[in-house]
């Protein structure tokens, strides 16, 4: 079963389908997005589905600004039959130090240059937007309430439906195995299902974007690690923004549907590719959220799972061509943030292969940024 | 078994049942009856004499299943209900099962209905194909239904409730409809993950136990593969819904 594309997109995360949604819509034909399990299965499917433009770069704040906006208007764009459930309540991401106050303030102000309308609050002020946290814990807290949820299932398939719409070709259950080089250019893509030739590949893989990478010789300095989220029961609508802290190690946030997912990160994870689910993150979130949220030690957890962040040296995502294989572009190393960039990362990877003029730059973000030092380090993470 | 709960055991109805062969070939009677009794109305009412002569009235009906063309004629004389019909020639995925049916009201033609296995438990969805009730009939009406056909040999009764119609609530955790889940199926959707993603089917409280299992049928049923070549759900800790607060120890009947 071999064919012929323009494009070949390895990856059915958000990522890659709104590559190849953004590339449909600007005319490209014959576009194969390649997924080894089912759309969503892995990093996008397994995320906290948290929104923020809340960031520390101005690279981040205005990736993220872009996706915001067009999530805002999602449903319509994409002509979604069902719903994305973009919930914009907000991110209040608390200070537990004065160190991170200072951080903030610093962060607050890029963010208004940008036109990120996000706020200082004292523990006072955050106690009116999340009433059951407890402010003894903080010192100070930021918040924009353009922040919030968003369903990272129904926002791929909207984006893949869409892509299907205009002819893109999306092969689920199937494992690429290699990718074949000729004169310093990509050739073709060699798959479990037959030998698909093209003279673009996009590496959207997520978490197993360095071992893609490997197929050209390539070698990435990203490594992927486990990170944990648990959900609860449904309840009534109680808590309106994405509850943060970085220094306290903790997010939280009630969906739509009425249940809390929260996660956290793990500084001794190991670095493989496993998601399986460990009893130590339970205690640890448990412990943490009971603290922070007390009355939501009555929820009962019914699942809790784990996926993988794709992690860069300076924690922002690399985009764009490489320079030793000619048509082999990277979207990738989003570090735990590449479903809420999905709709920038169309845009960008889109309009770099097309050779079109930048809605945002993002040369600086290329894999040889960390050879050169020019490393934008991201400190607003989880 | 067979006397403890009335219900036939592989062994019992491998005694009764034709062989793959004969089943495939065309419509063919099966006699469910396991026990010694003085009962003779089968024999004497096939007139092929498909039925073997009973020596002693207290024998079990044997058939001959080359002889038997599967008229149907013995299902409404035999007083215990024990006499079904199956033709497997009726439709490439598809079996037609007569049975007797001596209640009211009786289903309409047409209409879809549950099949149920001979312990009286829902196994699937089934058309009501014909109902014979005339005279010769003698107020053992016959029905006849058309089932799935790897489960000819398991539907021997029905329900007139139709368990599997598009409204019944599949995920009671969630509130979603088979009629939902047919049309993620028709959309595309092949596996019970896909589906649990994007309908949240399975991640309510039970984790799936109910809407599961409905749910590999309905997937078997689309996809023409056996229930247990479905995967099943990923299974996910805690197996049962535990409070946060109990994980940093809580206090007594917490």
């Amino acid at each position: 079963m071999n064919k012929t594309a323009n494009v070949v997109i390895i990856g059915g995360g958000i990522s890659g389908c709104a590559i190849g949604y953004e590339l449909a819509k600007r005319g490209v034909k014959d576009i194969v997005i390649i997924e080894k399990d089912y759309i969503c299965s892995g990093a996008t499917g397994r995320c906290g589905a948290g929104i923020r433009a809340q960031w520390g770069t101005e690279m981040n704040c205005k990736l993220a600004k872009h996706s915001i906006e067009f999530f805002e208007t999602a449903n319509e764009e994409l002509q979604y039959e069902y719903d994305v459930e973009f919930k914009q309540g907000g991110y209040l991401i608390v200070a537990s130090t004065e160190k991170e106050v200072n951080q903030f303030k610093k962060n607050i102000a890029l963010q208004n240059s940008l036109g990120i309308p996000s706020r200082l609050l004292t523990p006072k002020e955050a106690k009116e937007i999340v009433p059951h946290m407890d402010e003894t814990k903080i010192i100070a807290a930021t918040f924009n309430p353009k922040d919030g949820h968003l369903n990272p299932f129904h926002a791929t398939q909207a984006y893949a439906n869409a892509a299907m719409r205009l002819g893109v070709e999306i092969m689920k259950y199937t494992t690429v195995t290699g990718i074949k080089v000729e004169n310093g250019k990509v050739a073709g893509v060699q798959t479990d299902k037959g030998y698909i030739s093209t003279p673009v590949v996009v590496n959207a893989a997520g978490g197993y974007s360095q071992d893609v990478a490997k197929m050209v010789d390539i070698d990435l300095p990203l490594y992927s690690e486990r990170h944990q989220i648990l959900v609860t029961e449904p309840v009534a609508p109680m808590q309106g923004p994405m509850f943060m802290s970085f220094s306290l190690n903790i997010y939280c946030q009630q969906t739509p549907h009425g249940s809390f997912i929260m996660g956290r990160g793990d500084a001794n994870e190991p670095r493989d590719l496993r998601v399986t689910s460990s009893w130590h993150f339970m205690e640890e979130m448990a412990k943490t959220c009971t603290e922070l949220l007390p009355p939501l030690k009555e929820l009962r957890v019914v699942r809790q799972w784990a996926g993988l962040y794709n992690i860069s040296p300076d924690r922002q995502p690399i985009y764009g061509p490489v320079k030793e294989v000619g048509g082999f572009y990277l979207a990738c190393g989003y570090s735990g943030h590449g479903f809420m960039f999905g709709p920038v990362t169309g845009v960008v990877i889109a309009e770099s292969i097309l050779g079109e003029t930048p809605t945002i730059r993002i040369d600086m973000l290329d894999k040889d940024r960390f050879e050169r030092g020019e490393l934008l380090l991201e400190p607003s993470v989880v | 078994m067979l006397e403890r709960t009335g219900v036939a055991t592989s062994e019992n109805l491998k005694e009764v049942t034709p062989g793959k062969e004969r089943l495939s070939k065309g419509p063919v009677a099966i006699i469910e009856c396991f026990q010694n009794i003085p009962c003779n109305p089968c024999y004497t009412s096939c007139k092929r004499g498909a039925i073997k002569e009973l020596i002693d009235i207290n024998d079990r009906p044997m058939v001959n299943f080359d002889v038997c063309n599967g008229c149907g004629v013995c299902i409404s004389n035999c007083p215990g209900l024990a006499i079904f019909v199956v033709d497997e020639s009726y439709s490439e995925k598809e079996a037609l099962i007569k049975m007797p049916y001596e209640f009211l009201p009786l289903p309409k033609e047409g209409s879809y209905v549950t099949g149920l296995n001979r312990e009286g438990k829902p196994v699937c969805r089934a058309r009501v194909e014909k109902v014979l009730n005339t005279k010769v009939h003698d107020r053992t009406p016959v029905v006849s239904l058309v089932v799935p056909k790897e489960l000819s040999m398991t539907v021997r009764f029905f329900s007139l409730d139709d368990y599997y119609s598009d409204n019944t609530i599949i995920c009671r955790c969630e509130e979603v409809t088979l009629g939902e889940i047919r049309e993620y199926i028709r959309q595309g959707y092949q596996t019970l993950e896909e589906i649990k993603r994007i309908s949240r089917c399975g991640m309510g409280p039970c984790q799936g136990r109910t809407c599961g299992q409905l749910i590999m049928q309905e997937l078997a049923s689309a996809t023409g593969k056996r229930v247990s070549e479905i995967k099943t759900f990923e299974s996910r800790p805690p197996t049962v819904p535990v409070k946060l607060g109990q994980f940093v120890g809580g206090e007594d009947n917490e």
